[in-house]
């Protein structure tokens, strides 16, 4: 996942694609999706359960979430799994392959996809769901004050906002 | 158990250490405690310096101070996932203050089981008379002698290496993995990095993601040969990325953790940078932006 210093991507803001969130052959499979408080330079599958074991501590923290503690890399991670709000999924989606008719990874290139210019090829299809997300620190204690737990009071704007407005309202 | 009657009379401690050197494994603080007045006694059970000893012998050793009741001793078993992850916090603490701290540790256990120490020799970590200083700052009461090889100076010192080099052997020879990978064994060699036996079971176990079991101290710098070949991993705590988890403008890699695993693409810099630029704060503290590019 490098960042190339090439202009030419704002020519690409505006381009459209879709996602197909249930592909209709592929028995959607529920896995854990863990953030790390890290940059990991690599794309492509691991035998992630084999090798990272969150603990579960037994202490509460923040929100009356269960700290759960794992190590990385011989760092100390501390963490919660915090649960979907109702009504909203979590879908692992993998980039869409238009000139097979298999899916191509995002997870198992090996190496970051190019950007597409090609708008035609911007497709998207769901590998997995995730029900939950675990987010990890580095040496500090998880919060409702992360800024990755922050990002979930985005749904209650968007509620807000988007929900319908009654003439009674608006007076 | 009970305090015995002869830890109220003036008390004598020696602390040693075993496994500082080894990239895996636990590291053993051990200390063996006794009545000045039994040191005679003591320095005719013949304890040498562990390091001399047979594996076996050390064994017998230890199990023959175990059951006289002359002497006492304790040990502080520090895991290497925590000497890892302490060595690798975000302010760093470093092997010695991690020694110190143990050794600290055992004189306090000690002293709040009851026993009047008034005596207390340690081998040396790092300089001497400032770790000497230390120690008698924490203590005042208690008087240290901390020398070099103080192991094969004194034989209190020397029962203190059995008790730690007994401890850090078991711990190894019965380590559960925490991995559940198949192909791992417990072939470890010495632990030194330099003995052939311990170079060819970190070569077998090295993983491009995960880099080792944690058995082994990600903390020392013979791990980062084995890590060539991985996955790069950039931290905050190394100063790769900085607090909003985008990578340091020096090291020309400009990221965002909260993008990771969401964006696989490429992307400008710039457009990094100057993303939050002009957007109402409400998402720029939440990290939120809209992608139209993905």
């Amino acid at each position: 996942m490098e960042s190339n210093n090439g202009g030419g991507s704002a020519a690409l803001i505006g381009s459209s694609g879709t996602v197909i969130l249930s592909p209709p052959q592929q028995q959607q499979q529920t896995v854990d999706v863990h953030q790390l408080p890290c940059c990991i330079k690599s794309n492509g599958p691991s035998d992630v359960s084999n090798y990272f074991k969150p603990k579960s501590s037994g202490i509460e923290v923040d929100g009356g979430l269960e700290l759960k503690e794992a190590f990385y890399r011989g760092r100390n991670l501390q963490g919660f799994t915090v649960p979907l709000p109702e009504g909203y999924s979590g879908f692992i989606i993998g980039k869409k392959n238009s000139n097979k008719d298999k899916t191509k990874k995002t997870a198992g290139t090996g190496k970051a996809p190019e950007i597409s210019s090609n708008s035609s090829e911007n497709h998207w299809e769901t590998l997995a769901k995730c029900g939950n997300m675990t987010f990890w620190n580095h040496d500090s204690l998880p919060s409702q004050d992360d800024a990755s737990m922050r990002v979930f009071h985005w749904f209650a704007v968007a509620k807000a906002l988007h929900e319908p407005v009654s003439a009674e309202e608006l007076t | 158990g009970a305090l015995p009657k002869w830890a109220l009379e003036p008390c004598m401690m020696g602390i040693d250490e075993a496994g500082r050197g080894p990239v895996l494994g636990p590291m053993v603080y051990g200390c063996l405690y006794c009545a000045v007045s039994f040191q005679k006694t003591l320095a005719s059970l013949e304890f040498a310096d562990s390091k001399t000893l047979k594996e076996e012998k050390r064994e017998e050793l230890f199990e023959s101070l175990k059951a006289n009741e002359s002497i006492g001793w304790s040990v502080d078993v520090i895991d290497p996932r925590e000497l890892s992850a302490k060595m690798l916090k975000k302010s760093k603490i470093n092997l010695n203050e991690i020694s110190h701290e143990s050794a600290m540790g055992l004189v306090t256990r000690v002293l709040n089981m009851g026993v009047l120490l008034t005596q207390v020799f340690v081998d040396t970590v790092g300089d001497a008379d400032k770790y000497c200083t230390k120690l008698s700052e924490r203590f005042p009461s208690i008087k240290f002698v901390v020398a070099k090889k103080a192991d094969s100076l004194y034989p209190v010192v020397s029962g203190a290496s059995i008790v730690a080099k007994v401890t850090r052997d078991r711990a190894l020879r019965n380590w559960t993995f925490d991995e559940s990978a198949e192909n791992m064994h417990r072939n470890f060699g010495s632990g030194y990095p330099g003995d052939p036996e311990t170079k060819a079971w970190l070569e077998h176990h090295k993983h491009s993601i995960f880099g080792f079991p944690t058995l082994v101290r990600f903390s020392w710098g013979t791990c980062t040969t084995y890590f060539k070949d991985g996955a790069e991993v950039l931290w905050e705590a190394d100063g790769a990325l900085d607090e909003e988890g985008t990578a340091n403008k020096n090291g020309k890699r400009q990221l965002k953790l909260s993008n990771l695993g969401f964006t696989g693409g490429k992307r400008n810099s710039e457009e990094i940078e100057s993303s939050s630029k002009g957007r109402c704060k409400f998402f720029q503290s939440r990290k939120l932006e809209q992608l139209v590019q993905f």
